[in-house]
C-alpha cells in the first residue's frame, strides 16, 4: 500500500514536475502562432526527454555515479570542461527564467510589480534549498503544480471543434503569412522545452543521492512512462487552449498574464486563482531544481562533495555554488530584461546544448563494465540513436535558425 | 598497492576520490611519478587541485584555471594538493582511501568556506537529509 502510495506520489509529480516556465511559454506562444501545427513536437519531446531521463536514471542507480562525474571520465577533463561552461551557462539562463516567472505569477496575483518580487523569491528559495528535504521539496511543488490540469478543465469548457483541432495538429503544415525558418524555430523552442537538461541533470543526482537499488529502479521508470506523458497531455492542452482563444485573432502572447487568459476566460476568477498556484508552483519547484543543478554540476566535475545528504557545512564548496548562482540570477532578473524572451533563449539554447550531456550518458549506458546486465537493450539503443541524430540536427540547426528568423520575429 | 599495472590515463586520471568513509575528496587532475632504482617511473601521489589541472588542460583555458586555483588558495600555499599512493586503499571505477578527507590535507578552500561563510548561515549543521 506504502508502495502504491509511493509509485502515486511520485506519477502527480512527475506530471507537475514536467512543465514550468519554458514550457508555459513555448506552448502558449506556438499556440496562439501556429494552432495545433507544432503539438508534434510536444510528442516528439516527450518521448525524447522519457528516453534520456530513463537512461540517466539507470546509470546513476546502477553505478552511483551522476551525470557530470562520468562526463569528465568519459570525454576527458578539456572538453568536459568546456562542456561545463556551456551546460552551467545554459542552466543558469533556466534559473534566471524560472525566478522571473515565480515573480511575474506573484505580480499577477498581487498586482505588485515583479521585480519587486525577485529579491524576495530569490531569498525563500535559498530557505527550501537551505532547510528543506529533498522528497518534501520535490512533492509538495510537484503536487501544487497539478493546479496547470484547470488547462485542461478550461480547453473542455471553451468547446472548440475538437475534430479541427486534432486534424491540424496531425495534419502539420505552416500557418498563412508564417514562414518555414520560424515554424522550425519555435519547433526547437518546444523541444529545448520539453528536454530541458537541467531535468536529467537532477533527476540523476536525485537517484545517487537517494541511494536507489534496481528496486527503485521500477518506481522511477513508472513515473517517467507515466507522469511525463501525463505532464505532455497538460503541455498540449496550455497550446489548445492559446490556438482556441488567440489565434483566431491573431493576438500574439509575449506576457506570461496572456498565458492564463484562456483559463480565466473559460473558468472566471476562481480558474485563474488555481492556474496562477500553479504557475507559481511549477516555476519554484524549476526554480529549485535549476539552483541545485548549478551546484551538481560544477561539484560533480570537481569531485566535491554535493547535494543535500550531507550536512550543508560538509559540502561548503557546493552551497558557496548554489548560493553564488542564485545571486547572479537574481541579478540577472532584476536588470529588467524581459522574462519571456530570458525564457525564449534559455529554451532554445537548451535545446542546442544537448548532446553535451545525451551523447555521454548514451555511451555509459551501453557500457558492460558500468552497468553489468543493465546496458542498455536493442530496442533502448534503437531509440536512443534516432534521438542522438535528431539531437545532432536540432543542436546543428539552432544557431544558424535564430540568425536567420531574428529569434523568431 | 605497490607494484600493480594500470593505465595511468584510462584507470586513474579524473576518477573520482572517496575517503575511507565514501565522502567525496575530489578528482585525480594529475599524477606524480618517481623515478625507482631500475630507472622505472612510478607513481608516488595523486595530484588535485586546479593548479595541477590547468597546465594538462593546455591552452588559454589552462591558464586560466591555474589564476583562478591561484586566487582561491586561501593559504597562498604554491604546492599543489597531493595524496601519497601508501594511502591508496582501492583503484576501481573510483579511487578509495584508507584514511578519512580531512587527513588528506586537500581541503584548504572547502575549509575556508565552510568557516567563513557556510557556519555563518543558521542552520548550516542541521541534519543531514
Amino acid at each position: 500500500m506504502k508502495r502504491l502510495l509511493g509509485v502515486t506520489l511520485g506519477i502527480l509529480t512527475a506530471i507537475g514536475g514536467f512543465v514550468d516556465i519554458g514550457d508555459l511559454v513555448a506552448n502558449s506562444l506556438t499556440g496562439a502562432r501556429f494552432g495545433m501545427s507544432l503539438a508534434w513536437v510536444v510528442i516528439v519531446g516527450v518521448i525524447g526527454i522519457i528516453v534520456f531521463a530513463e537512461m540517466a536514471g539507470r546509470v546513476a542507480t546502477v553505478s552511483q555515479r551522476p551525470v557530470f562525474d562520468l562526463v569528465r571520465e568519459r570525454l576527458g577533463a578539456r572538453t568536459a570542461l568546456v562542456n561545463l561552461g556551456a551546460s552551467f551557462f545554459v542552466n543558469f539562463l533556466t534559473l534566471a527564467a524560472e525566478l522571473g516567472g515565480v515573480a511575474l505569477a506573484l505580480q499577477l496575483a498581487t498586482s505588485v510589480n515583479y521585480l519587486l518580487w525577485v529579491p524576495i523569491v530569490a531569498f525563500l528559495l535559498w530557505v527550501v534549498i537551505w532547510h528543506w528535504k529533498f522528497e518534501t521539496m520535490e512533492r509538495v511543488y510537484g503536487l501544487l503544480g497539478l493546479a496547470l490540469l484547470g488547462f485542461i478543465v478550461a480547453l473542455w469548457k471553451l468547446g472548440p471543434d475538437w475534430s479541427t483541432l486534432f486534424s491540424n495538429a496531425t495534419h502539420p503544415s505552416v500557418p498563412h503569412g508564417e514562414g518555414h525558418p520560424t515554424w522550425f524555430y519555435y519547433a526547437i523552442a518546444l523541444f529545448g522545452a520539453a528536454m530541458t537538461p537541467y531535468e536529467v541533470f537532477f533527476f540523476s543526482s536525485g537517484a545517487v543521492e537517494e541511494k536507489w537499488t534496481t528496486k527503485d529502479l521500477m518506481t522511477s521508470r513508472l513515473n517517467v512512462y507515466i507522469g511525463f506523458p501525463l505532464g505532455a497531455v497538460l503541455s498540449l492542452s496550455i497550446m489548445a487552449c492559446s490556438a482556441v482563444v488567440f489565434q483566431p485573432h491573431g493576438i500574439q502572447v509575449d506576457h506570461l498574464g496572456q498565458v492564463g487568459l484562456p483559463v480565466s476566460i473559460a473558468l472566471g476568477k476562481l480558474g485563474l486563482a488555481a492556474i496562477l498556484l500553479g504557475f507559481f508552483a511549477a516555476t519554484f519547484g524549476a526554480a529549485i531544481e535549476t539552483s541545485m543543478s548549478a551546484g551538481y554540476t560544477i561539484a560533480q566535475y570537481f569531485g566535491w562533495a554535493w547535494g543535500k545528504l550531507v550536512r550543508p557545512a560538509q559540502a561548503a564548496r557546493y552551497h558557496t555554488v548554489v548560493l553564488l548562482t542564485l545571486f547572479a540570477a537574481t541579478g540577472l532578473a532584476l536588470s529588467t530584461i524581459d522574462p519571456v524572451k530570458v525564457t525564449e533563449y534559455s529554451i532554445v539554447l537548451s535545446a542546442a546544448a544537448l548532446p553535451l550531456t545525451y551523447f555521454p550518458i548514451l555511451v555509459v549506458a551501453n557500457d558492460r563494465q558500468f552497468m553489468g546486465s543493465h546496458v542498455n537493450s536493442k530496442f533502448t539503443n534503437g531509440i536512443a540513436l534516432i534521438y542522438l541524430l535528431i539531437i545532432l540536427v536540432v543542436s546543428v540547426a539552432t544557431i544558424p535558425l535564430m540568425l536567420a528568423t531574428k529569434a523568431g520575429m | 598497492m605497490a607494484g600493480r599495472m594500470l593505465d595511468a590515463g584510462l584507470d586513474l586520471l579524473d576518477r573520482q576520490i572517496l575517503d575511507s568513509n565514501d565522502t567525496p575528496v575530489g578528482k585525480v587532475d594529475d599524477l606524480e611519478f618517481t623515478l625507482d632504482d631500475y630507472g622505472r617511473a612510478v607513481v608516488t601521489s595523486l595530484l588535485l587541485g586546479p593548479l595541477v589541472l590547468g597546465p594538462r588542460l593546455g591552452g588559454h583555458l589552462g591558464a586560466w584555471v591555474v589564476g583562478i586555483g591561484r586566487r582561491l588558495r586561501p593559504d597562498g600555499d604554491p604546492e599543489p594538493a597531493r595524496i601519497s599512493i601508501d594511502d591508496v586503499r582501492e583503484f576501481g571505477s573510483t579511487v578509495k582511501l584508507r584514511i578519512p578527507v580531512e587527513d588528506t590535507g586537500t581541503q584548504a578552500l572547502e575549509t575556508w568556506l565552510r568557516t567563513k561563510i557556510v557556519l555563518r548561515l543558521p542552520g548550516a549543521t542541521h541534519e543531514a537529509q
